[in-house]
């Protein structure tokens, strides 16, 4: 019996027949379709999360200052989701768009996963593994080694804040190191800090009851794009909202651009650029010439406010005559480029409105404003009496906490504590500063400092990125031979650093969180170890005591274990609250009674700051002295530069010195971002002056540098003004960040205070042409 | 409030109508709760997410304008969720043309729903989507360094060729009922079901509940004078609504002729 | 050709082309119904041996060890924190016992168990709703296996990467008890019949 073709045919046939009736093709379709659901291994695995028991622990975010408690979501041992936690005095449950997205700070890229020691030039990214060990020996020989050539004045420390047991460790090694270089990142709880100092005399932050106040004239402080702490001012905010529908709330912001806060405010004043002091200065022109300010507080409880006689029997101007004479509504608007009927009207709101409150600090409070500027507006709130009231403004002094042992400092030490400061501050030219970190490239560039440094270690700031004239600091922490970055993260400074000695991260690691800005109780945040640490990291504070201990003759002001017990030990009674409640707050707090509000030797709230005098500032003019509009005189002559850069801060670019996830820049529109191209805002007025249109290339051009831009057509920006986004164009951290547009410091100069000496630079002269 | 079954005309038992209510003078534009949708709802981020007609963004804030001129020109921000629409009786625009049944509209919620291992990527729901509120997956998810570390098993991740949207965090709508299944409970109390988006909001403008229970905050307040919803007019019927006391910010949300009364 | 010629031709050849078509149904109904499984399915074995019985005897409920979190959320297969409580030590002679101890007891690691019911990340199943809820016994849909001496050989599906547990044993896809399959369309039956809801988010996430 042969096959044959017949036979084969049957036989197909048979088995065709069988296989349908077998699972064979059913089973495979079942089982490929449901391969296909994931193409399982093509070319990817789609990751698959593990399930485990679910662990929430509470903690407070560092990424900004703002002190949010947080409260971590828990699979086992992996994070998975940051949420605002519930009743915590700050955010009560909400949550800023940086905070939810910290997770990325954890386990995202560019993380730094051990000391590292640099192997190529400077910035060539480099690297030669170190062992912690072998790392701090190196740093500690080479520090211990200028100490004894006598230059221990010469090692800085660049920190980003300068409040909280961490910053005070850095302060203290320097101390007993013997140099009194600690350098904090400007912002203009600077300039607050400085102006309460004078005008009330207390070492204190301006504390704004946001919650309580019922008329809001913010002089472009972006109250709802990240200014202060920002959860807590969003809340502020809504409940403004609330009010204002019944009529009984008002929101005015006084801004060149229509920001959020502007477009949520009940009125935008769109004013020119810089000009903000002047305009309350023609405030309190209307209120004191109408005699609207409240005479009890003004008479009683100030100083300065009427002319005054001093020792020498020389009569010195005051206030009154001051603003009566120089800032009436008719200059006043031909400065500020409002009306003067806006200006009455405005002046008469503010000073007859329920619980007024005039907020300074532009956009997110990141640069300092001048000393004068401040005190200027901050006069309003003297004017209507809203010192230390609901509602009010109030000099919030710190949480007392356990002070640390006297610093155990020998000859070399108390040699180095001597020398002067190198950025000046302290020294005759500006006396009554206490850091100023932008100081350092202009001395640095023309060799005019006192003398050159010779080490920096830099923690929780960076830099290269976020400061004015981004060129010329980087070209004078080049030329310092020593760096030491403490960075988590490979961000811009990390990379021009000669040894990284890489620290936890916000959810590794215990810290202390300080009363962060304006606001109106103190308070202090623990933040805790949320997860074991990722990577070969140390806590900072244990860095920093280990460096203690090993660079010779200081060894003894760093007794401590470890960070953990030092920690403990200066929150004292207030531990196991911290640990409990994830936060102390002192809910006794209430602000002095004006009788015995102000600790200056007037005892009165001094609108004439005497305190200037006293630390050295002399001046024939009393204008000196008192609240004042100043221009700013920004460089560049107006022909080649006709138009004014401004920033635009934003709550969804973090533009400090924690950089900005890529969740948040996913969620950057493409009026701001596309591609790898930034736009800056321009009124379409100014476009169709220079010839451009939307999404035009142009370059942008400041005395400081040039950078090529897009433009993008914005009616909410003032004729004459281009706006350009804040935190993009990073140069470091990962793909996901490096290369996107362009950072805006580096268009952006820096612009002295003549008193404070801090740099007060709200924007830049510009010019914008279109290539073809 | 006892529990209610409502017989609708469908015949389908009508348990919880869940909604939300966004104030818009609240909402701030911040963006916090786009990206806490994404960080629960594990999705994921590229190098470039500029292309907005490809990047995901199942919660995605929009910004209006009242198209005037310097200085009257105002802005206004709408966080655009899925609006669940229940169109009438369920026939919400993306689940009447599915052809896979991967999207449902569930008559004990009111919540429709994607099941990504059922869709096979046609994009017709897209297009009937009047929201924009899907978004396809054009690649594989990529997690960078210990991202992976950070996804939740509560969310299935998505693979590439297939649609996905927000499901009103139904994830935590299971949760909260395992949670009170272990209590003995069959209700679910109002803040036990809250989604990503409402929780993180700092600054509350996103109020989310069961439209059906006037015990719920929503309930009053989708009442207001000032609620409204988006494209109202199409009789999607969605489940968001949206407060603002700026008449012409209520007047966006719809289209409407030059000469046209709104509301 | 002419029509008489062809019909004699035919009815002499058919009875043994009929033979092939007999051995091509047979031969494919084999390959069907018992090659193709075997290749299908790779065998694995768990990483220890294991008597649910002994256990049960010894602790008195699954839930002793597969229990409910304070959430509602349900633990599922024991962590080796579970495992420690007891068998710190060992408690005998058996050589899987010293297994236990030596490989993954004593250097702290977790026994990566082969989860038989183990469904695809895009379901959602809550044990609360059918245990606490629906009162559902373990055995409705995990079976006997509480009464079982050895642990199973677990066949894996080298197309899917599922349990076998999943479709059945029965290649057919036939079942004869409720917890013979663990099918969406299982799943769905029983929701049918109790009028349970059936929108996709009741059991997909």
């Amino acid at each position: 019996m042969s096959l044959g073709r017949r036979g084969f045919l049957q036989f197909c046939l048979g088995a065709g027949a069988g296989i349908t009736f077998s699972p064979l093709p059913w089973k495979l379709m079942d089982d490929i379709s449901i391969w296909s659901q994931t193409f399982r291994g093509i070319p990817i695995e789609v990751p698959v999360p593990p399930v485990g028991e679910v662990n929430i622990e509470k903690s407070v975010c560092t990424l900004c200052p703002g002190g949010c408690g947080i409260s971590v979501r828990k699979i086992k041992n992996r994070a998975v989701k940051i949420e605002g936690a519930e009743g915590h005095p700050i955010n009560d449950g909400g949550i800023c768009i940086l905070g939810v997205a910290g997770l990325y700070q954890l386990y995202g890229g560019a993380r730094v996963k051990g000391p590292l020691k640099r192997a190529g030039n400077r910035g060539e990214g480099k690297w030669e593994e170190i062992s912690w060990s072998a790392a701090i020996s190196e740093i500690s020989k080479k520090l211990s080694q200028i100490r004894r050539n006598g230059s221990a004045h010469t090692v800085a420390c660049i920190s980003g804040k300068d409040r909280g047991t961490v910053p005070q460790l850095f302060k203290r090694l320097l101390t007993a190191y013997g140099s009194p270089n600690f350098i904090s990142m400007p912002s203009s709880e600077d300039t607050e800090r400085l102006g309460l100092k004078l005008m009330q005399g207390e070492d204190a932050s301006v504390g704004y009851d946001l919650e309580n106040a019922r008329y809001i004239l913010s002089f472009g402080s972006g109250l709802i794009d990240g200014w202060g702490s920002p959860v807590r001012v969003f809340r502020a905010n809504s409940a403004w909202r609330e009010e204002a529908v019944k009529g009984l709330a008002k929101v005015v912001q006084i801004e060149p651009r229509l920001s959020n806060t502007a477009a949520k405010a009940d009125r935008w004043v769109p004013i020119a650029p810089g000009t903000e002091a002047a305009l309350a200065l023609g405030f309190a022109h209307v209120i004191i010439k109408e005699r609207r300010y409240n005479k009890n507080f003004v008479m009683n409880h100030c100083f300065g406010f009427e002319d005054w006689t001093d020792n020498s029997g020389k009569v010195h101007k005051g206030l009154k005559r001051m603003v009566l004479k120089d800032y009436s509504p008719d200059v006043v608007s031909e400065i500020t480029g409002i009306s003067v009927s806006k200006i009455v009207a405005l002046a008469r709101e503010f000073a007859r409105a329920k619980r007024p409150l005039a907020v300074c600090g532009r956009g997110k409070g990141s640069t300092p404003e001048g000393l004068q500027e401040f005190m200027a507006i901050y006069a309003l709130n003297t004017l209507v009496g809203n010192i230390n009231k609901t509602g009010g403004v109030r000099a919030l002094p710190e949480v007392r906490t356990t002070a640390w042992p006297g610093v155990a400092q020998d000859a070399i030490a108390k040699r180095g504590m001597n020398q002067p400061r190198f950025d000046r501050a302290g020294t005759k030219a500006f006396p009554v500063t206490e850091s100023l970190f932008n100081q350092l490239s202009g001395l640095m560039n023309t060799g005019k400092g006192a003398y050159t440094l010779s080490a920096l270690l830099v923690y929780g700031a960076n830099p290269y990125y976020t400061a004015h004239d981004k060129a010329a600091v980087a070209e004078a922490l080049d030329s310092i031979p020593f760096i030491v970055s403490f960075s988590s993260h490979m961000d811009e400074t990390a990379q021009h650093a000669d040894f990284i000695l890489p620290s936890h991260t916000n959810l590794e690691r215990y810290e202390d969180v300080p009363t962060p800005a304006g606001l109106n109780v103190p308070i202090i945040g623990l933040s805790r170890p949320v997860v074991d640490p990722e990577y070969d990291t140390k806590h900072v504070g244990d860095t920093v005591i280990a460096l203690g201990k090993s660079i010779d003759g200081i060894a003894d002001s760093f007794v401590w274990d470890d960070y953990e017990s030092l920690l403990k030990e200066t929150m004292g009674g207030k531990w196991d609250t911290l640990i409990g409640e994830g936060y102390w707050k002192d809910a006794g707090y209430s602000p002095a009674a004006w009788s015995s509000g102000f600790k200056t030797p007037s005892g009165k709230f001094e609108f004439f700051a005497t305190g200037l005098y006293r630390a050295g500032i002399r001046s024939h003019n009393d204008n000196d002295y008192l609240p004042r509009y100043k221009p700013v005189v920004l460089e560049g002559d107006p022909g080649s530069y006709p138009l004014v850069l401004i920033p635009i801060e934003s709550t969804r670019l973090a533009d400090g010195a924690v950089a900005n996830p890529p969740y948040l820049t996913k969620t950057v529109a493409d009026t701001v971002l596309k591609n790898n191209d930034i736009f800056v805002e321009v009124n379409p007025k100014t476009a169709a002056a220079y010839g451009l249109s939307e999404g035009a290339v142009a370059m942008l051009k400041t005395p400081t540098g040039e950078v090529k831009v897009r433009t993008h057509m914005y009616e909410g920006v003032r004729p004459g003004v281009v706006a350009i986004p804040t935190g993009l164009g990073h140069s470091a951290y990962d793909d996901y960040l490096s290369g996107k547009g362009v950072n805006a410091n580096e268009v952006i100069g820096t612009v002295e205070d003549p008193i404070s000496g801090l740099d007060i630079a709200w924007g830049s002269r510009a010019s914008l042409v279109g290539i073809i | 409030m006892k529990e209610e079954h409502k017989e609708g005309a469908h015949g389908h038992k009508e348990k919880y109508k869940y909604g939300m209510v966004i104030d818009l003078d609240k909402c701030t534009g911040c963006g916090a709760c786009m990206v806490a949708c994404m960080t629960e709802n594990n999705v994921p981020f590229r190098k470039d997410e500029s292309n907005k007609l490809v990047s995901t963004a199942w919660m995605r804030v929009f910004k209006a304008t009242n198209g005037k001129s310097y200085p009257d020109i105002d802005v206004c921000y709408f966080p655009r969720p899925c609006m669940h629409c229940e169109g009438e009786h369920g026939h919400a625009p993306c689940v009447s043309v599915c052809p896979a049944t991967a999207t449902d509209y569930n008559y004990e919620t009111g919540i429709v729903s994607q099941i990504y291992t059922r869709c096979f990527g046609c994009r017709y729901c897209m297009a009937a989507c009047p929201y924009h509120a899907r978004y396809f997956n054009w690649w594989d998810p990529v997690w960078p360094d210990k991202m992976e570390k950070a996804l939740s098993p509560d969310v299935s991740p998505r693979m590439r060729g297939v649609v996905e949207k927000c499901s009103f965090c139904f994830h935590r709508f299971q949760r909260a009922r395992d949670h009170a299944y272990a209590e003995g409970r069959r209700e679910i109390r109002e803040d036990e079901y809250q989604t990503a988006c409402t929780q993180a909001c700092p600054a509350d403008a996103i109020i989310f509940g069961d439209l059906n229970n006037p015990e719920h905050k929503v309930y009053k307040l989708k009442k207001s004078p000032y609620a409204f919803r988006l494209l109202e007019r199409l009789g999607t019927n969605p489940k968001v609504y949206y407060l603002s006391t700026r008449s012409w910010v209520r007047r966006a949300g719809d289209n409407y002729l030059a000469g046209e009364r709104s509301k | 050709m002419s029509a008489q010629h062809e019909k004699k031709e035919s009815a002499a050849s058919s009875p043994i082309v009929i033979v092939f078509f007999i051995i091509g149904l047979a031969v494919s109904l084999f390959v069907g119904w018992s090659i193709f499984p075997k290749l299908l399915y790779s065998q694995k074995k768990q990483p220890i041996d294991f008597s649910h019985s002994i256990h049960l005897d010894a602790v008195g409920d699954c839930e002793s060890c597969h229990f409910f979190r304070e959430d509602g959320s349900f633990s599922g297969i024991p962590e080796l924190s579970n495992c420690v409580e007891c068998h710190e030590e060992a408690q005998g002679e058996d050589p899987e016992e010293i297994k236990l101890i030596e490989n993954y007891i004593e250097p702290n690691k977790e026994i990566p168990w082969l989860v038989y019911s183990r469904q695809p990340d895009c379901v959602f199943f809550s044990h609360a709703a059918h245990v606490k809820m629906g009162e559902l016994e373990c055995k409705t849909c995990h079976g006997m296996i509480g009464e079982s001496d050895h642990v199973e050989i677990y066949e894996e599906n080298r197309i899917t990467g599922y349990s076998r547990n999943i479709w059945g044993k029965s290649i057919g896809g036939f079942k004869s008890n409720t917890w013979d399959r663990m099918k969406m369309d299982d799943c769905a039956e029983c929701h049918e019949e109790h009028g349970t809801n059936q929108a996709c988010f009741v059991c997909h996430k």
